[in-house]
């Protein structure tokens, strides 16, 4: 807050016997030190806005909101007067007396051990440990034990702090590239969308309209159903449509070599998802780590167990997550640990079923809008089958009678193409399963 | 209507014959396929279905047929109402019809006028469509549905409908009040009107010229609307939108039984943040609900904020029943509300025997009732209330320092004249109200206390009787009454003062602080004098008493009376006036400033008129402004800083934005433009300190020395030339700095946002600002130890200015009271280790602890109550009158010979307890649920009001941010906000067992 620093000695002018006195006893820190205690949620206390109620849209809320501007306004109208008033190089010449005092160049060390306020015992590189001093303008709330600090080159004290970045694999997780699926490249799916639309996005960009109802929005949903009915695709879309951080991982990536490391790569993930927060978290493939619990003596399948139970935590610990969704998606819901999936972890559960004829003619039309299709082709025909085909096997078909046409260099994929690929799909569909064995 | 046939075939052609462009497309390349998907958006066959239909619908609006018009309205109604939406897309007629919006206005105005029917559909269509326009700010949706002239609710148009309405409605009637504000705009407004509606209004101009309104035209529209709101549990949207159409009074008759305490609620914490005439009526109104539905202790604690004296009378004399009578007495009690605004005491002087302009003198009231009304049995209870949470033994000094947990290694003196005089605060404050400390009151015959102190001392330590024995005034004037007889000018100076602490907030009758203290008051001994004009002024704070003016005027007014007297006596006036805007003692006051010469007013006490004045007019806000510019004409400093504390004291506690920023431009000045001027000043004043310093002698010797060092360390730390002289010239800054805090109070969001204003002012300002930085901190969360402020504080109190240090160890303690916060004891005991070679911050760090320990931690100094609503006046003058004091000179007043006055915290100290009366009057345990306060206004639902909750029995603790609720419905309570005193009556239908 830039005041007169606090610690130290009790000022003014003494008699040189007091101050004496003062300096031999044992000197006990007043203030209880807050080093090391890394304060993360949100922004500091001191600069942080007091929060609004009620959160529902009325006049109250715009009026307090109004006065907090209002504040905000006079404060940078203050703010501005006095830099003005004090000089302008004011803090340009406080910062270059700084970095005078850093000194260069710096080295870069790891902090093994905070002793008080103003010492620490630092190693730099694989050398020799130092017992140094703090400089008293690093941010000691920013120090603890293992973080990398800049140390002076030649007395080696601490005189700035380095921040740790997140583990590098979930930053690989933030998605900065939107897929180019939208919702309008999903056939049908309109139940589904719609449910999606109001238990994650809707949350995100008007949780006062949650609020007026009284009820908590939901933290997550879960997609499940048969494969190739679209439950990626339909993150994809959400990920393409959304201006929240989206962080997508598959349920195979949260299992590690070592013990530990799984629980820990989710907490980063959900840590970094709330620092970025509004943030869409979606688990492709939940059922890598959350299949039921069972006694297990293999340490590997103690370790998954453990991601899951972490997993757990994260989505409905004793912390409260704020603005973070979560979407998992899996086809194999029957073999998900019901504590995952319970109502307060994930409050909905999104069929994707079989598509209706309906929905198939939608996806024939979408996959074949691209192919120039011969007269002959009618589509109706096979949407009309019987055949549990799935969306990806309708891209299938339409691929594979694709191929064929292309394998009689033909320009035009003919009706006959599509029949053959079709069986094609189909059989190699049913190939493991016996079937006609009862019939 | 020949242009329009092209555009619909158009959307014809595609939407019928879909197939027929497949086969098409295999022709085409792919760009224009692209084209294609682009304009032939997916549409399902029941979409196509109900597109086709609907457009045939519009289409027959277009044939000459007027018989077919109101079959297919009809139609089109139902479409549009019975269509369910998602919250995420616009229902689809709405889609489908949106490209024919602008058509169907044409159409509607060929038709002919003797469609009257037809035509108020189409409008109410048209109105629900616009809703898709709403965009253009043209406001449409409103204009349809006025000129509709549709006699049924807007409400079977669904929620959405009517809430865009409601919007619409608003701007329109802003826009209309701000154009009919001056004379030239409405035309040129309305041209604007006209011109973005295009061709469509001019072919309006035939039935309706323009698209004005009248005031009434959209007040009863908004009348509906607001019957709809009611209904559907959208209070909030009710009173939103009669706030903006101005006339907010006309809910008192639209609520019922069901809505008024949502609205009420919602109303009331409007209040802080709405521009003056919005939030006095809204106070009104919502008094008048909760008296409606006979829920008279909220209306009459409205009526109370309103200071309307009329209005409290009402209130109070509504109720027949007399247990709700006494409640509302204890209410009134705790406000300390002038007893003769609702009732002559056989006393009372004849001349208001007539009436006044307040109407008729109220009727006596029977002794029970005058019995609350004087807060008469408050010790008792307390005591009572002390013995149920178990504080009832008395304390040392030792067991709030508890110096075994200090780790001290140098040897401590004790005994010196400081830490006795320490100990007596702390035993005082610790065992406030309870009258059983061992260390004066019950002393052995020769062991008191009191001879343990010196000179000045004595006097402190005698009338800390009277804050041990608080509210007894039964038994406590025994107790005084034998030092009144002192042969010891101190001791009986003491005793004096003892009474009016003891008094505080106790009205009795007869007067007996009255009888005992007024033969005194011409006391030749100045020090006698002024501890009899401030016990006058804290016993009968707030009592608007006309008697008490003729008796203390001449001390203010007599310009042979010295400074301090006379600023004294101009205090005990505010104390006793405070928030009455009475104009006749403010005229005293503001005479003696005018007339005193300048070397008098350059006194530390010349700062008290000023606050005197401020208190005066608290919360009185415009009255405020003729003593302001009277003020303004007189030149010497002190004016400042007294248009400073009148300007904040009228506007405190309503957060007005406008106040807080003047106040902060004058913190952004600074001292250097007039160095020369205060160096001419800087004589009579150092003659003046000097035969001060000599009186100040008896403390100890350090002092001295160290006003010199802090003053010299001050010119060091900043860059201003002449720094000794410039603080008093400054000193406006500091009363300034609390001002922003007093303004800002009582609404929490501007508090917080002031918190950060604080920030700013110690990094930038200068020593003056800095010192009183603390200060405002404590005012702005007296007894609500949050720990931001603590943690702020506690950064303070390590400062290198000691001036500052020693602020923020009061306002540690300030901010702590009577909570026995044992993070904050922990800070205190660290700093009393710290600063143990400092006398005048160890003083401090005592006084602290003995503030946090306030009644063993049963009485708060919090100036709000009732639900953190009511400023209590008293209170206010009481925490205001110590803070100026520091912020003016710590080290003249309470670090020097006027110690004395931390009992002006007296004042501002009532019992933070909740006890439950039965019909009798007699204490009746019951089942309470305590916790933290949870705001609930404006959400859905009923919720929990407290988290976090105890389920205790009564009598119970609130502490300042906590609430109350009855755990069962064994009993019901008078009032909803249990604080104080609740009278409860038993449920005869209550089954344990449910």
């Amino acid at each position: 807050m830039g005041q007169a620093p606090s610690s130290g000695m009790p000022p003014g002018g003494h008699k040189d016997d007091k101050d004496k006195d003062k300096k031999k006893p044992k000197w006990e820190p007043p203030v209880p030190t807050r080093v090391g205690k890394k304060k993360r949620r949100g922004p500091d206390a001191a600069s942080r806005l007091p929060p609004v109620f009620p959160t529902t849209r009325c006049k109250l809320k715009m009026l307090k909101m109004e006065r907090i501007k209002d504040y905000l306004l006079m404060e940078e109208e203050f703010v501005a007067n006095q830099a003005a008033y004090s000089g302008e190089d004011r803090t340009a010449a406080d910062r270059s007396r700084v970095d005078e005092l850093r000194g260069s160049p710096m080295g870069v060390g790891t902090l093994e051990e905070i002793i008080d306020d103003d010492h620490a015992i630092v190693s730099s590189g694989n050398g020799p440990e130092f017992y140094v001093g703090i400089m008293s303008f690093v941010d000691k709330d920013l120090l603890e034990p293992g973080c990398s600090v800049l140390l002076h080159h030649k007395t080696h004290a601490v005189v700035g702090v380095l921040a740790d970045d997140t583990d590098p694999m979930v930053s690989v997780m933030k998605l900065d590239k939107a897929p180019t699926e939208s919702y309008a490249d999903i056939g049908g799916l309109e139940t589904q969308i719609q449910e999606i639309k109001e238990s994650v996005e809707l949350p995100l960009t008007h949780p006062e309209l949650y609020e007026e109802m009284g009820i908590r929005p939901p933290k997550g949903v879960i997609l499940y159903g048969v494969p190739g009915t679209g439950k990626t695709l339909l993150a994809k879309a959400v990920a393409n449509q959304t201006s929240a951080t989206f962080l997508r991982i598959v349920g195979s990536e949260l299992i590690q070599k070592y013990l530990g490391d799984g629980p820990k790569l989710v907490r980063e993930l959900f840590r970094v998802a709330e620092e970025n927060a509004p943030s869409i978290v979606f688990i492709d493939e939940i059922d890598a780590v959350g299949t039921k619990r069972y006694d297990s003596t293999s340490g590997g399948e103690r370790e998954i167990q453990r991601t899951m139970l972490e997993l757990l935590n994260q989505l409905d610990g004793f912390d409260e997550r704020g603005d973070v969704k979560v979407i998992m998606a899996t086809n194999r819901i029957q073999s998900l640990d019901p504590a995952l999936i319970r109502p307060g972890r994930i409050d909905r559960k999104i069929e994707f079923p079989l598509p209706d004829t309906k929905t198939k003619r939608h996806i024939f039309k979408l996959h074949t809008s691209r192919m120039s299709l011969a007269e002959d082709v009618d589509l109706e025909e096979l949407v009309m089958t019987k055949d549990d085909l799935s969306g990806a096997d309708i891209k299938a078909v339409c691929t594979e009678a694709g191929l064929l046409a292309l394998r009689e260099r033909r320009m035009r994929v003919t009706k006959a193409d599509f029949t053959t690929a079709r069986e094609k799909v189909l059989y190699r569909k049913d190939e493991n399963t016996p079937a006609g064995l009862y019939l | 209507m020949d242009e329009r046939d092209p555009k619909v075939a158009t959307i014809m052609v595609p939407s019928e014959d879909p197939e027929k462009k497949e086969d098409d497309k295999p022709k085409h390349d792919k760009g224009k396929l692209a084209e294609k998907d682009a304009d032939l958006p997916d549409i399902s066959e029941e979409d196509l279905a109900l597109q086709s239909e609907l457009e045939m619908l519009v289409e027959r609006l277009k044939e000459p047929d007027t018989a077919l018009y109101l079959p297919a309205l009809e139609s089109l109604r139902t479409l549009i109402r019975t269509s369910t939406s998602s919250m995420t897309s616009v229902p689809k007629p709405l889609k489908f019809l949106r490209p024919h919006y602008e058509e169907m206005g044409k159409i509607r105005d060929s038709w002919s006028a003797d469609l009257k029917e037809q035509r108020a559909l189409l409008a109410s269509i048209l109105s629900v469509l616009a809703m898709t326009y709403s965009d253009t700010g043209k406001r449409d949706t409103l204009y349809y549905r006025l000129i509709s002239g549709s006699d049924e609710s807007p409400g079977t148009w669904g929620h959405e409908y009517v809430r865009h309405l409601a919007a619409e409605l608003g701007e329109e009637y802003v826009g209309l009040v701000e154009g009919a504000e001056d004379d030239e705009e409405p035309a040129a407004a309305n041209g604007a009107v006209v011109a973005a509606s295009g061709d469509k209004a001019d072919v309006k101009t035939e039935e309706q010229p323009s698209r004005n309104y009248t005031v009434e035209q959209l007040r009863s529209l908004g009348l509906e609307l607001v019957d709809f709101f009611l209904k559907h549990n959208a209070e909030v949207d009710a009173v939103d939108l009669l706030l903006e159409l101005e006339c907010i009074e006309v809910l008192t008759d639209k609520v019922d039984d069901k809505t008024y305490p949502r609205v009420c609620q919602y109303m009331v914490s409007c209040v802080p943040l709405l521009v003056p005439p919005d939030d006095d009526v809204f106070l009104r109104t919502a008094a008048a609900i909760y008296a409606k539905h006979d829920r008279l202790p909220e209306a009459l604690a409205l009526a109370i904020r309103l200071h309307d004296r009329k209005l409290v009378r009402k209130y109070f004399e509504a109720p027949a029943n007399p247990v709700m009578k006494k409640q509302l007495a204890f209410l009134i009690a705790r406000a300390n509300i002038p007893v003769h605004w609702v009732h002559t005491p056989d006393t009372m002087e004849p001349e208001n025997d007539e009436g006044d302009e307040w109407g008729a003198p109220p009727p006596e009231l029977s002794t029970e009732l005058a019995e609350c009304l004087g807060n008469h049995n408050l010790s008792t209870h307390f005591k009572n209330f002390g013995k149920a949470v178990g504080v009832e033994d008395a304390r040392t000094p030792e067991d709030i320092y508890k110096t075994h947990l200090e780790s001290r290694s140098t040897a401590v003196h004790y005994n010196s004249a400081r830490d006795n005089l320490a100990s007596t605060f702390v035993n005082a404050f610790v065992n406030a109200g309870f009258g059983n400390e061992k260390m004066i009151v019950q002393a052995e015959e020769g062991q008191s206390f009191i001879y343990k102190n010196k000179d000045r001392g004595m006097m402190s330590a005698t009338a800390s009787v009277g804050m041990s024995l608080l509210w007894d005034h039964e038994g406590g004037i025994d107790h005084i009454d034998k030092y009144t007889y002192s042969p010891e000018e101190h001791i009986k100076a003491g005793a004096f003062l003892a009474i009016g602490v003891l008094y505080s907030s106790i009205r009795t009758q007869p007067d007996m602080a009255w009888a005992l203290l007024e033969e005194h008051v011409d006391n030749p001994s100045t020090e006698i004098k002024i501890a009899v004009i401030n016990a006058i002024g804290m016993a009968y704070a707030g009592s608007e008493r006309p008697y008490i003016v003729e008796r203390l005027a001449p001390y203010v007014a007599d310009e042979s009376s010295s400074i301090d007297v006379a600023a004294n006596a101009a205090l005990a006036l505010a104390f006793v006036f405070v928030g009455s805007g009475n104009g006749e003692v403010a005229s005293i006051i503001l005479q003696t400033l005018m007339e005193r010469e300048n070397s008098q007013l350059d006194s530390e006490w010349g700062m008290f008129f000023g606050l005197a004045l401020g208190l005066i007019f608290l919360g009185r806000q415009d009255a405020a402004d003729a003593t302001i510019e009277t003020l303004k004409a007189i030149e010497h400093p002190v004016a400042r800083s007294a248009e400073i504390l009148v300007e904040v004291c009228s506007y405190a506690a309503t957060g007005n934005v406008l106040k807080i920023q003047s106040m902060l431009h004058l913190c952004a000045e600074h001292a250097k433009t007039d160095s020369d001027k205060p160096k001419d000043e800087a004589t009579p004043e150092v003659d003046g300190a000097a035969d001060e310093a000599a009186a100040a002698a008896t403390t100890a010797a350090g002092d001295v020395d160290m006003d010199a060092a802090t003053s010299g360390e001050t010119t060091a730390s900043t860059d201003a030339p002449a720094e000794p002289e410039a603080p008093k010239s400054m000193r406006h800054q500091a009363m300034a700095v609390i001002g922003i805090a007093l303004v800002a109070m009582g609404e929490d969001v501007g508090a917080e946002m002031a918190l950060r204003q604080f920030q700013h002012l110690m990094t930038y300002g200068d020593p003056i600002i800095r010192k009183a930085v603390p200060l405002a901190l404590a005012l702005i969360s007296a007894s609500n130890p949050q720990l931001t402020i603590l943690d702020t504080l506690s950064k303070y109190s390590h400062d290198s200015d000691l001036d500052v240090a020693v602020n923020a160890i009061f306002a540690m303690g300030i901010v702590g009271a009577g909570t026995n916060n044992a993070r904050l004891a922990q800070m205190l005991r660290g700093l009393a280790v710290y600063y143990a070679k400092e006398p005048d911050c160890l003083f401090m760090v005592r006084i602290a602890q003995g503030f946090v320990h306030m009644g063993k931690g049963t009485i708060g100094i919090n100036p709000f109550f009732h639900d953190r609503q009511i400023l209590s006046g008293n209170a206010v003058a009481g925490l205001l009158s110590l803070l100026v004091s520091f912020g003016t000179d710590s080290h003249e007043f309470v670090l020097g010979k006027h110690h004395w006055q931390l009992y002006w915290i007296a004042l501002a100290m009532f019992p933070q307890f909740l006890i439950t009366l039965n019909e009798d009057g007699e204490e009746q345990p019951v089942t309470m649920r305590v916790g933290q306060a949870v705001n609930t206004v404006g959400l859905a639902g009923t919720r929990s009001t407290i988290s976090g909750f105890q389920t205790l029995t009564s009598p119970v603790r609130v502490g300042t941010t906590e609430r109350a609720e009855m755990a069962t419905n064994e009993y019901f309570p008078f009032s909803q906000t249990l604080e104080g005193f609740v009278f409860v009556k038993r449920n005869e239908n209550f089954d344990k067992d449910e």
